[in-house]
């Protein structure tokens, strides 16, 4: 046998990449032990998952400590601003399981339900540590792959396995276009990793400009299918109407923060020599973002429907930080994704809660009168519903002052008075739903879910959505902090 | 010389297989062309002196993953009525895409990028280098973690895959051998005056 030399040492600083060995393990010991457990104590199951991902994002803020930043050679990185959004995303994913609770206990194969999603977290937190295409596809696949079979997951339901295969299939088309224009980067500038590509790219000539902007346009567009920016939100209405409503909560949120995070890695490291072209094409993608989703938003009566365009209309207004280009820009997108996390778990908990004899109160007028028989909820619904519309001294306020003054700064006045127009649109189907609430009669009896685990993110998020926007100042300098790592 | 005679009876051939793949219209035919196509890719591979490539290419393509192409084939049973139908509907955007993705591909690959004066020829390695070590040390260490992952994106498709598909059938009659075997004399005789 021949003598084998291995030309790398064992890799340093394995400790940054704890949390996602934890994840990685527990998703498979949640897989076993829910095989070994009882039907009915399949909610032990929910339990070890939502101690889990705590655990994760301890252990995230434990391991961020230390004086290492990259690990496996290079190839994976945990900077301050990784650390943030994996916060975020382990936010994020303990209120979509603790929503889930009483959403799937009656379903079969409980134990799997959380496996996937414990994988899919351990898909965008990779995704997010990424410092090169390779560990990004492959994060950004197994995320995927997770929430494609979490979208089916009722598939008894037409409706949600409708929705699961018009996501796969514009799903895979998108990967295949993000692959597409990797093989051109790849093919000028013989390298996956992000800032030697775009040392390379920053200093090439004019004969490879057509072939590198070929692969950009390509990354773009594909990374733009995975945050549904328009005109590639076609799947996004029908997955989020499809979907279990926990699972529409779960993605409406975290694969926004790891899609928009790498979004950003890429276009500050990769693409610093092409920034007035990439901020050309995201111009253009951003106003139509802010008009479908504000404009069509308006038409929809089924509230999963409205969320999915209003979460468009809100990726639109998040996609002006990246054109300003500058560290209030940055700063502005993680401001926004922060506030939005909370205001979509918060509104998510209600929508949750209506339940009246066994089906889901999804429609527009089932909120009708809720005041009367609810007045808290009909509160926290309004408070929720004033901050998405970014009425002022609430958290969604804040998050659109952020983008708007970064893309001001950057002398977009046109882009930011479009900015405020799509806003006073996207308002008025905000309001239209506490009219509903305080104003109209109510039209069926509702039948409220009883979760302790539901009540508590409802008063959480708004709390929290009230907190930010009476005392912003923590939360941005939190974000300004985070940016360390970006640039 | 040879050398070149060989690259070019591959990759004709692999073209020509490829467009056997999207002309053919029984659907088992293309599979075949695909076969086709994969074994010249194999070749070409083998010109590069990267054999353990093209034997991993025939092995799992050809081997294992055509195979099961094949199944899907047969099991779906395509009506090729249904799946003309309408093509002229599809055939402006879709021709628009087409025409735009040959554009950019015939600018790209004129611009001289991808020239054979940009790149050198790849030159032979010696017989010493054995490209199965050199992948090996390449995939174990530097692209350990993508590795890993990997491994994680099968493990999530074949829970996905038997999540989504598996069911208990309701009617169909299972022995419950517990029941079988605790079953009591009282259970099944009865005692009857006559």
């Amino acid at each position: 046998m021949a003598e084998v030399v291995f030309p790398f040492p064992f890799p340093e600083n394995l400790e940054l990449i704890l949390p996602e060995i934890i994840l990685a393990v527990m998703g498979m010991v949640v897989l076993l032990m829910s095989v070994f457990l009882s039907v009915s104590r399949q909610n032990i199951v929910a339990g070890v998952s939502i101690a889990t991902v705590i655990a994760v994002g301890a252990s995230v803020l434990y391991v961020s400590g230390s004086d290492a930043s990259t690990t496996f050679y290079g190839y994976f990185v945990l900077d301050p601003f990784a650390v943030y959004a994996k916060l975020l995303i382990a936010i994020a994913t303990v209120f979509a399981m603790m929503l889930s609770l009483n959403y799937v206990k009656d379903e079969a194969n409980v134990g799997e339900y959380y496996t996937i999603m414990l994988f899919a977290s351990l898909g965008m937190m990779l995704m997010v540590s990424a410092t090169n295409f390779v560990t990004m596809y492959l994060g950004l696949e197994l995320m995927a792959l997770s929430v494609y079979v979490l979208v089916g997951y009722q598939r008894d339901v037409l409706r949600s396995t409708e929705a699961a295969l018009k996501y796969f299939i514009l799903g895979a088309l998108s990967s295949c276009m993000l692959l597409y224009g990797l093989t051109f980067l790849y093919g000028s500038t013989g390298s996956f990793i992000f800032t030697e590509m775009g040392d390379i790219i920053s200093n090439s000539g004019e004969d490879q400009r057509l072939a590198v902007l070929t692969g950009m346009l390509f990354v773009l567009a594909g990374l733009s299918f995975k945050v549904s920016v328009a005109p590639f939100h076609m799947w996004t209405p029908d997955a989020y109407e499809g979907a279990p409503t926990p699972i529409t909560a779960f993605m409406s949120v975290a694969p926004k923060v790891a899609g928009l995070v790498v979004f950003m890695r890429i276009l500050v490291d990769v693409f610093p020599g092409l920034q007035a072209e990439y901020t050309t094409i995201l111009m253009f993608l951003a106003v139509l973002s802010m008009a479908v989703g504000n404009i069509a938003a308006i038409a929809q009566r089924n509230i999963k429907r409205m969320l999915a365009y209003s979460t468009i209309g809100h990726i639109g207004f998040i996609l002006l930080g990246l054109i300003a280009g500058s560290n209030d820009g940055y700063a502005g997108i993680l401001i926004y994704m922060t506030i939005y996390l909370f205001m979509t778990m918060g509104v998510f908990a209600i929508i949750i809660m209506m339940r009246r004899d066994e089906i889901q109160g999804e429609l527009l007028d089932d909120f009708a009168g809720l005041s009367r028989v609810r007045p808290g909820y009909a509160l926290a619904m309004g408070l929720l519903m004033f901050s998405m519309a970014g009425i002022p001294f609430l958290g969604g306020f804040w998050a659109k002052y952020a983008v708007f003054i970064a893309v001001i700064e950057a002398d977009h006045i046109i882009l930011a008075t479009l900015g405020v127009l799509f806003s006073a649109i996207g308002a008025f189907y905000y309001i239209r739903i506490v009219k509903y609430m305080y104003f109209d009669e109510e039209r069926v009896s509702f039948n409220f879910a009883k979760s302790a685990p539901l009540q508590v993110i409802v008063v959480l998020t708004t709390l929290v959505i009230v907190a930010i926007g009476i005392y912003p100042e923590p939360v941005m300098a939190m974000c300004r902090l985070a940016l360390a790592g970006l640039v | 010389m040879l050398e070149s005679a060989f690259f070019w009876l591959f990759g004709g051939l692999a073209v020509a297989a490829s467009l056997g793949v999207i002309l053919s219209r029984n659907t088992m035919h293309s599979v075949m062309w695909l076969i086709l196509c994969f074994f010249n890719a194999a070749g070409l591979f083998f010109l590069l002196d990267a054999e353990f490539l093209g034997i991993i290419l025939i092995l799992i393509y050809v081997g294992a993953v055509m195979v099961l192409f094949m199944f899907v084939v047969m099991m779906l049973e395509v009506n090729e009525a249904v799946k003309r139908e309408g093509w002229l509907q599809y055939l402006p955007v879709g021709g628009m895409i087409a025409v735009i993705l040959f554009i950019e591909l015939v600018a790209a690959s004129t611009s001289g990028l991808f020239g054979s004066e940009q790149m050198a020829m790849a030159a032979h390695m010696g017989a010493d280098v054995n490209n199965t070590v050199e992948i090996g040390k390449e995939l174990y260490t530097r692209y350990l973690l993508g590795f890993e992952i990997a491994a994680i994106i099968l493990l999530v498709a074949l829970i996905g895959a038997i999540v989504l598909t598996l069911r208990e059938r309701k009617d169909a009659k299972y022995q419950n051998i517990s029941k079988q075997v605790h079953v009591r004399k009282e259970d099944r005789l009865r005692k009857v005056s006559m």
